[in-house]
């Protein structure tokens, strides 16, 4: 996953998208946007964090009984038929990606009725982990995950790092629900060489000297399409047409 | 809370006591218990009832019933399993290195320090099952372990920790126990308890021989539960040291869990031995020297525990790294963590430290009020090791608009109560059936005195042995399973228009391969069409860039150099008519060779701390540390065994 920096401009759609699709309980977030200031004079940027799949990941280093594991397709997932609820996992992400059951969790019917694998997360249980899944059900069906496919600034990208591309822009079925807006939207999905968009954009990991090797890259928010979080203009959930890179 | 149990006064001893008048004096500690005794053992009773029902109330709702949430996902319960675990080295320390050392003052207090130890880990072990949100799945950990989580090493060294320690409490207990079902019966106690005590003497008689293998029994526990020792607390340290996060991950934990888990111990037992002393007026035997050496042992830990702090904390707050600021911040800034810290440094370490510095200060009042001191410090302080790194992640929650906090909720407490008092009444129940003081260590310790002053020839003392030989094999196997769920690869349907067709190759031009996509209309090349070019991945079409057809018909874009094909290094190409537009829609689709092949994936996943086959080094480590400990358990069973056996006495 590449996330731009410079397109986000903290609608929040992504959120809602992913909460919508995985039965969120309002008390969690798979995906969280948070307001970030690097430094004193640096500008602020909006930095949505979704799990990063590390590919040398603490949580799976910990788990005492591989409840948590990592796909050879370097998916990071959580069983939670297995799941002892020790947490040990949410105390070592250095993110804070992971959430708890803590109570007995309030399945609606349609969860209930996809019955559960470690692919969706749903139906939850009471007293187990869970965290962003990168919607592998999505990518086996050859669609984004739910966060990218309803991001209106097609700030997310996604894809297969073996086919060195990836994708962005809404899908059809989220441009019909109106979230097809914004300069990013082309109205179809672009995807682009993985290797030269880091390339060229100066991609990062969040916090590499942490060693965990993310697999979530993030592109600098320099020339931003929108305006930065704090200034006069800048209104949640109204992207605002900016010049493009 | 020293005068609660009260047994019946025992008789007082004569002035020249000796092996006779211990053996009576202690034994006299075991008679019913008086009113006080029987409120204190209700009203723990009542206590640990009121933490159970908190337990059931957690299990029927889940952990919702704690403060505890999706950033604080620690609190008490980890704060009071480290504590525990923490006082379960008393112990060690005491009864181990003394008796190692053959410190002669030991004697009276190794009982109760056994004691503390194994008691501690009975109620601290549980504290992670009560912590975890399913513990009816608890047998996964042995379904399932994988010995890369350092919970594993938890769950190994702790288990070997309470094996041991219950073997070397109940090794030192046999020569008591000869003598305990003489009193029994002599007190025409019940046959049933009669029965216990000989039974758990295993046939121990005064003799020589017997001594001589009790001490070899003896001399191997106490050495070998050192070191298991030192490794539960280094291991309970490292489930915070080995992640990544601040205050956490820091290369002095397991010394600093060690040398605070020792002065825990420490203070624990002091406080026990006043508590015992009054209760059981054995003011005789637990002697102001007892206090006076237990003080500057406690003096000399909570000084090294001052030093590993300031080492710690000064380090972090001094270097000042982003993560590390915020968390010095919170810890000791202006914050109520900040607060409770710096209480902690002047009661829970400064105040005991002038307690116990000034010798002539140093009465047994001022010695016991520091270990009280300490212990309740010592529960502050893990409770600060817990609490704060969780409430300070590397993304600062804040900037998502929330703020982590945390406070045990009545539940919490509850369970927290009812550990304590589950401890206190263990303790109490335990110093019912045996002499919380060991009798023939005391006896021996006065023995020895008379030996010294009256030239009277003592009882040989057993002379402390280690051989260790290695007997025992244990293997360890590790049984995790993976899927590997291979994504689909989607074909589509190629759409064609009437009017234009589209035919994809490859070809060379000059040094370049090319893309060739040549348009005709009716069979006749056209040209100026403009053609986009694509390679199929996964997701999305990859565009390549796009041309304006020539004369012949044929546009062309550069072969795309170094991009995954398959796994042969195929690669599904399509070119697609973009104006004019009449012409648009028009396609063709090719599949080709000349992409990088993907790379075959192995079949096995790597040995590595996150896969599931851990690495061998791991293994082979902790396969021989185990090796070594439960070996010399074997060495001390099989001594016990041959008790029995031996003739004469």
């Amino acid at each position: 996953m590449v996330i731009d920096l410079a397109a986000c401009d903290g609608c929040g759609k992504c959120v809602t998208a992913c909460s919508d699709k995985h039965f969120l309980p309002p008390d969690r977030e798979w995906l969280r946007v948070f307001k970030m200031k690097d430094s004193e004079n640096g500008a602020p940027y909006w930095f949505p964090r979704p799990c990063f799949h590390c590919d040398d990941p603490p949580c799976t280093r910990v788990c005492p009984v591989g409840a948590t594991f990592k796909r050879q397709d370097g998916i990071v997932l959580v069983d939670n038929e297995r799941c002892i609820g020790c947490r040990f996992c949410m105390a070592a992400c250095p993110y804070s990606v992971r959430t708890f059951n803590w109570g007995h969790p309030d399945n609606p019917s349609d969860a209930v009725a996809r019955g559960y694998s470690p692919e969706w997360g749903y139906p939850r249980r009471v007293g187990t982990t869970e965290k962003c899944d990168f919607c592998p059900d999505m990518a086996r069906l050859g669609k984004l995950p739910h966060c990218a496919a309803a991001c209106p600034m097609g700030a997310i990208w996604f894809g297969d790092e073996n086919e060195d591309a990836v994708t962005s822009g809404p899908d059809k079925e989220h441009s019909a629900t109106g979230a097809n807006e914004g300069p990013g939207a082309a109205g179809d999905r672009q995807t682009v060489r993985l290797s030269q968009l880091l390339r060229d954009r100066g991609g990062y990991r969040y916090l590499e000297d942490l060693g965990t090797k993310p697999r979530v890259y993030y592109l600098p928010p320099v020339n931003r399409r929108y305006p930065a979080p704090g200034e006069p203009d800048a209104e949640k959930g109204a992207p605002v047409r900016g010049e493009q890179r | 809370m020293s005068d609660t149990v009260r047994a019946t006064s025992p008789n007082v001893p004569s002035e020249n006591q000796d092996a006779q008048a211990v053996e009576s004096y202690l034994l006299s500690t075991l008679d019913p218990v008086g009113r006080g005794g029987r409120f204190w053992i209700l009203g723990l009773l009542a206590v640990v009832a009121v933490g159970a029902a908190a337990w059931v109330t957690q299990l029927v709702n889940g952990l919702r019933v704690t403060e505890m949430r999706n950033y604080v996902s620690w609190g008490a319960y980890m704060g009071n399993f480290v504590f525990f675990i923490g006082i379960s080295h008393a112990g060690t320390l005491i009864s181990a290195i003394l008796r190692v050392t053959d410190a002669g003052w030991r004697r009276p207090i190794t009982r109760m320090a056994e004691a503390i130890t194994v008691f501690a880990l009975i109620v601290g072990a549980p504290m992670v099952l009560i912590d975890m949100g399913r513990p009816d799945r608890v047998m996964n950990v042995f379904i399932y372990g994988r010995f890369q989580s350092p919970i594993l090493w938890d769950i190994v060294s702790i288990t070997t920790y309470l094996t041991g320690s219950i073997l070397y409490l109940y090794v030192a207990m046999i020569p008591d126990m000869p003598i305990l079902a003489r009193h029994a019966r002599e007190r025409g106690r019940s046959p049933r308890l009669v029965r216990l005590y000989e039974m758990m003497s295993l046939g121990y008689r005064e003799s020589a021989e017997h001594r001589r293998r009790l001490a070899l029994a003896l001399g191997a526990m106490a050495a070998i539960i050192i070191p298991v020792a030192v490794s539960v607390h280094t291991v309970v340290s490292w489930v915070f040291g080995m992640t990544l996060r601040p205050g956490w991950h820091s290369t002095i934990f397991g010394p600093y869990f060690v040398v605070g888990a020792i002065f825990s111990g420490t203070a624990a037992i002091i406080t026990a031995m006043a508590i015992f002393r009054r209760a059981y007026r054995l003011e005789r035997y637990l002697l102001p020297l007892h206090f006076r050496h237990l003080g500057k042992l406690l003096l000399v830990l909570a000084l090294l525990y001052a030093y590993f702090t300031l080492s710690e904390y000064l380090t972090a707050w001094y270097g000042g790294i982003e993560a590390d600021r915020r968390l010095m911040e919170l810890l000791a800034g202006n914050t109520a963590y900040g607060l409770t810290f710096w209480l902690w440094v002047v009661f829970g370490l400064f105040a005991p430290i002038g307690f116990l510095l000034f010798p002539g200060r140093r009465s047994i009042r001022a010695i016991v009020a520091a270990s009280v001191l300490v212990n309740i410090g010592m529960w502050v302080k893990r409770y600060l090791i817990v609490v704060p790194t969780l409430q300070t992640p590397f993304i600062p929650a804040e900037a998502a608009g929330i703020t982590p906090w945390y406070f045990p909720s009545v539940v919490e407490w509850a369970i927290t109560a009812g550990a304590f008092a589950a401890f206190l009444l263990l303790f109490t129940l335990f110093s019912r059936l045996f002499p919380i003081l060991s009798i023939w260590e005391t006896a021996e310790d006065v023995d020895e005195a008379r030996a010294r002053h009256v030239r009277v020839p003592a009882v040989a003392a057993p002379q402390p042995g280690s051989a260790v030989r290695p007997a025992m094999l244990l293997v360890a196997l590790i049984v995790g399973g993976l899927t590997l769920l291979a994504p689909a690869i989607p074909t589509n349907a190629v759409g064609a228009q009437e009017a234009a067709r589209v035919e994809l190759r490859r070809a060379s031009e000059g040094e370049e391969d090319v893309l060739v996509a040549a348009v005709t209309v009716g069979g006749v090349p056209a040209p100026g069409v403009t053609v986009e070019f694509f390679a199929y991945r996964h997701l999305g079409l990859l565009a390549l860039g796009e041309d304006e057809t020539l004369d012949d018909g044929t546009a062309a874009v550069s072969f795309p150099r170094g991009l995954p094909g398959n796994l042969r290094g195929d690669i599904r190409f399509r070119a697609a008519v973009l104006s004019p537009d009449s012409l648009a829609g028009a396609a063709a689709e090719t599949v080709m060779s000349g992409g990088v092949p993907a790379r075959q994936d192995a079949g096995e996943p790597p040995r590595a701390l996150w896969s599931t086959r851990a690495p061998t080094g791991l293994l082979v480590g902790i396969t021989v540390l185990l090796l070594c400990v439960w070996s010399t358990y074997a060495f001390t069973i099989w001594q016990l065994m041959r008790l029995r056996g031996i003739k004469g006495g």
